[in-house]
């Protein structure tokens, strides 16, 4: 079943005087149980796409789509009090920089349990509701795997491990029991241990919870060992998306292409000492985004017809936006 | 915690060591003769005194060190000297005076705060529209008047030409209100006296224009940085996860907007303190109220160097204790205990 | 930004010149910025705009009204004063001084302030704290309160009051400038200077300072608007300068003892000084906030 379904979502902000599509034509569509991976290089707008779906970027950037829904229901022509309703219930995010997006002066504790709902409360009075809160407070931190609960519920967040305090957002996530959590980089900037830490956690809450996962990154090797399918970013265009093992086995677009082929782990046929393959030039900034496909500059495929803006194609459940795919020359 | 204490304790000693060496050296530092600045005597009446009573003793032939040793001990005991002009105990007169300076300030301290909290959170709610906008310009404005300029326009207008409001003073002169606070209106209604509404309302009405005049410029200060930390606290990480965290509008506010902005905010308030008294200072002397201010500025004129040693360590002891006091509170419920940073405004 | 360009060459503005280019968007602050220009325009070429000499007394034109009162002539635009004095040039005068003085004062202290600052941010320790606690006490010190003392002590007088201004104004400066060089000392460029073997002079001078003119600019309107009130308060209070000097504050006070017969004495004046603290506040205002869009991009 499909949960979220985004096409077409456009995003235009404003840099010294001219509008800007920080996005353009973006689709992503994450069904039901499932992990669903963001990949894009740092600025491709894959935060901004997260952002974008829970309606926290400032009011004056313009944002248009086709569809924007969850289970049906159009987030974009939702009342502002209906959409935040349905994504406390409903949605749930896990920053990039769990320290900044905490209140610092407030203690986490306090911050953990403003995140119970109170449905989930059974007890009828007040104090009594409290200490329900904490005891589903402490047993959430348990379930992340934080054993001091004491220690954590008490300190502010600054005063906390960064690996202790991403856990802590983990909790803070599956604490309403959304159906979708969208983790923003979770992993970022952290040790491989941690990082498998919470890659673990993130895979069990989709298994036991049956939770879907929308896992925004650009760790290649964190994706594959958890997520199925898979949507390619660049410069805030969505040019692949597909099942994974496809995704891996035949990239339709050259991007995907390349980003496959620069991660080594991902080639077991490199031979020793020989060059690592990788795209000419660099990220375009946001002044300078060329027109049509955005990678057309830099594309080792691009001819005349890339200036127009590729549309979305389909074979069986992969959608590419290439005019000149690899591996489907002849047709 | 303590460790806080603590050294807020020392500093406030420290800096109050400091601030009484330096009364003392005025006493060398102004022109006449230093035992005259400490005592506010001429010699020849020392000299008289000194023969009547044993227990006057004035050693002006021991080392620096005694005087100040001796300077320090009559201070305590709350023999600050005399005025050279009035005679009268230089203590009391401080006394009165300083509570009046205190009781204006507070008054117009608390007018703006009441004024300019809510407009300025208004104004950063409505960034970069109309009311934001508006609002800004006044404070410009406002905090741009010269408030002498601004007293002697209000004096100008409410006073001289309409009338409404008198133009100088505490109280009118008819009414005798007996002093046992020092503030006006406490003592008004403390004090056993007949139509205590009127008198009350006289005094109200001599308030206004000194409130007004002070208030204004602090205002539009407190405005502008209200504003300028709501603006920036909105725009923090935590308030757009908050949002989209899923809470409404209202909860973040009330939750983790106002909070949060108005740590910023104390700690430049108490930094504005001295910009304040130096308005009510300034302030008093065209309304000719009765504050320290005023009887600072008139010892100037009247070149009554004991008095403005007294009341330079009154003021000062008062400023410090006040604004470090202000600062440890704020240490102390800062969870983050992190160094007070000076923003802008 | 999104400005026609035959090549395909990036064209970054400096720092710098993307300060300016936000400050110019800013309608509001170019006409403050106009206006500032137009007081120092007037306070060096005072003697030329003016049309009498600012203490040249008339007998025979006392208390002449405003040129656009039905009373007022031709030869006093802004009247005459109680000694029959032209109030437009003694405003013209007044304006140079209390304006000139303000950015003597605020150079003054500017340089004292960032050379303590500097001392108090590169060194550790004893001597930092010293420093820190005694302009703490300082600026919890009202300005008024200083200038009492300083005068008492040295007599009263422009120049008296002046060393109080500048040194109820250099605490600001010590504690930016201070601030300032703690938090670029722990970056990674001047670390990198430091590894090269730079000096501690050589790191302030070359690193830190270069990147701190801005904010010192910005600190610097800041202290003139107040400089200039501080020193118009004292003119007025007759504690800086006296009567017959034509400093704006001093103006003021002598328009008190006519207010009632010519309020234009106290008006004038008045508006002068407030027009002239309204522009720099503007440009100062508008630095603020080109300087936070240039960070926010």
């Amino acid at each position: 079943m499909i949960l979220l379904d985004v096409k077409n979502l456009t995003l235009e902000m404003e840099i010294a005087g001219s509008w800007i599509k920080a996005l353009d034509k973006v689709n992503l569509v994450v069904n039901q149980g499932q992990i669903h991976a963001l990949v894009g290089e740092s600025g491709s707008g894959k935060s901004l796409i997260v952002k974008a779906i829970v309606g926290a970027l400032p009011s004056h950037w313009r944002i248009t789509a086709d569809r924007m829904t969850w289970r049906g229901k159009n987030l974009l022509t939702m009342s502002l009090k209906n959409r935040r309703k349905l994504i406390r219930n409903d949605i749930s995010v896990v920053f990039q920089n769990p320290i900044n997006s905490l209140d610092p002066l407030l203690t986490l504790g306090d911050q953990l349990k403003e995140m119970i709902p109170n449905t989930k409360l059974t007890k009828r009075w007040f104090w009594a509701k409290n200490m329900q809160r904490q005891e589903i407070a402490i047993s959430l931190l348990h379930k992340v795997g934080i054993k001091n609960h004491e220690l954590c519920l008490k300190s502010y967040p600054h005063q906390i491990a960064s690996n202790v305090i991403q856990k802590f957002m983990i909790a803070m996530a599956v604490a309403s029991e959304p159906e979708l959590i969208i983790a923003d980089n979770p992993t970022k900037g952290m040790e491989v241990t941690t990082k498998t830490q919470i890659l673990n956690l993130l895979n069990r809450i989709n298994q036991v919870r049956e939770m879907s996962i929308l896992f925004v990154s650009h760790d290649l090797l964190a994706i594959s060992s958890m997520a199925s399918y898979m949507t390619v970013l660049y410069c805030g265009q969505t040019v692949e998306s597909g099942d994974l093992r496809q995704l891996r086995k035949r990239a339709f677009h050259p991007y995907t292409k390349a980003l496959l082929d620069s991660a080594p782990s991902f080639r077991k046929d490199l031979p020793a000492k020989s060059a690592l393959t990788s795209l000419e030039g660099t990220i375009p900034t946001l002044h300078h985004l060329p027109t049509g496909c955005r990678l057309g500059p830099r594309c080792p495929r691009a001819r005349r017809e890339c200036v127009v803006m590729p549309v979305s194609r389909r074979v069986h459940n992969h959608y590419y936006s290439c005019h000149f795919p690899i591996h489907r020359d002849s047709k | 915690m303590v460790n806080i204490l603590l050294r807020y304790t020392n500093l406030i000693i420290i800096t109050l060591f400091i601030l009484s060496l330096l009364s003392f050296s005025l006493a060398y530092l102004f022109p006449g003769n230093p035992i005259e600045v400490l005592t506010g005597l001429k010699l020849e009446e020392l000299q008289k005194l000194q023969n009547q009573s044993a227990n006057i003793a004035y050693k002006p032939e021991g080392s620096v060190l005694s005087q100040y040793g001796h300077y320090m001990s009559e201070l305590f005991s709350g023999n600050w000297g005399v005025s050279f002009n009035s005679g009268q105990p230089l203590y009391e007169e401080i006394m009165l005076s300083l509570p009046a300076s205190i009781e204006l300030s507070a008054y117009a301290l608390t007018l703006s705060l009441l004024v300019g909290l809510p407009l300025g959170f208004l104004a950063a709610l409505r960034h970069h529209r109309a009311t934001d906008y508006t609002l800004l310009s006044i404070s410009v404005v406002g905090y741009s008047i010269p408030v002498f300029w601004l007293a002697l326009i209000l004096i100008l207008v409410f006073s001289l030409q309409f009338g409404w409001l008198p133009l100088s003073g505490r109280l009118s002169l008819i009414f005798e209100v007996p002093s046992n606070t020092g503030f006006v209106l406490l003592d008004i209604l403390l004090a056993d006296i007949e139509d205590k509404p009127s008198v009350f309302l006289d005094a109200f009405r001599h308030l206004i224009l000194p409130t007004l005049s002070i208030a204004i410029v602090t205002t539009t200060l407190i405005l502008r940085i209200t504003r300028r930390s709501v603006i920036e606290t909105l725009n923090s990480e935590f308030i757009q996860a908050a949002y989209a965290r899923g809470l409404t509008t209202r909860q973040v506010l009330m939750r983790h907007g106002i909070r949060n902005a108005l740590v910023p905010i104390l700690p430049l308030l108490a930094m504005q303190f001295p910009t304040l008294l130096t308005n009510a200072m300034i302030v008093e002397t065209i309304f000719s109220w009765p504050g320290i201010g005023n009887w600072l500025i008139q010892a100037i004129y009247q070149q009554d160097y004991s008095a403005i040693r007294a009341g330079m360590l009154a003021v000062s002891v008062f400023v410090v204790i006040f604004t470090m006091s202000i600062d440890m509170f704020l240490r102390l419920t800062d969870p983050k205990r992190k160094k007070i940073e000076r923003g802008t405004i | 930004m999104a400005r026609f360009n035959l090549y395909q060459e990036e064209q970054h503005p400096s720092p710098l010149q993307y300060t300016w280019l936000e400050f110019q968007k800013n309608h509001i602050a170019m006409g403050g910025l106009v206006c500032l220009m137009l007081f120092i325009l007037i306070t060096i070429f005072c003697p030329l705009l003016a049309p009498f000499e600012p203490n040249l007394q008339k007998t025979g034109n006392i208390l002449v009204p405003p040129s656009w009162d039905p009373n007022g002539g031709i030869s006093h635009i802004f009247g005459t004063d109680g000694l029959g004095r032209d109030i437009l040039s003694r405003v013209l005068y007044g304006c140079r001084m209390t304006f000139g003085i303000s950015i003597l004062l605020v150079v003054f202290a500017l340089l004292i302030g960032v050379g303590l600052g500097a001392t108090a941010g590169m060194s550790k320790g004893f001597r930092s704290s010293f420093v820190n606690h005694t302009l703490d006490s300082i600026q919890a010190i009202p300005t008024i309160l200083i200038a009492i003392i300083i005068i008492a002590i040295l007599g009263t007088g422009l120049v008296n009051s002046m060393w109080a201004i500048a040194l109820a104004l250099i605490p600001q400066f010590v504690h930016q400038t201070r601030d300032f060089v703690r938090r670029e000392l722990s970056k990674e460029y001047v670390m990198a200077a430091r590894l090269d073997g730079a000096s501690k002079i050589q790191l302030f001078v070359r690193s830190i300072l270069p990147n701190m003119g801005e904010t010192l600019v910005m600190q610097a309107t800041l202290a003139l608007s107040i400089a200039i009130l501080d020193i118009s308060a004292l003119g007025f209070l007759n504690l800086g300068a006296q009567t017959p000097s034509s400093e704006l504050g001093a103006l003021l006070s002598q328009g008190i003892e006519v207010v009632y017969i010519a309020p234009w004495n106290i008006a004038l004046p008045g508006g002068a000084l407030f027009l002239m603290v309204v522009s720099v506040n503007i440009v100062g205002d508008g630095l603020r906030s080109a300087l936070r869009n240039r960070l926010l991009h």
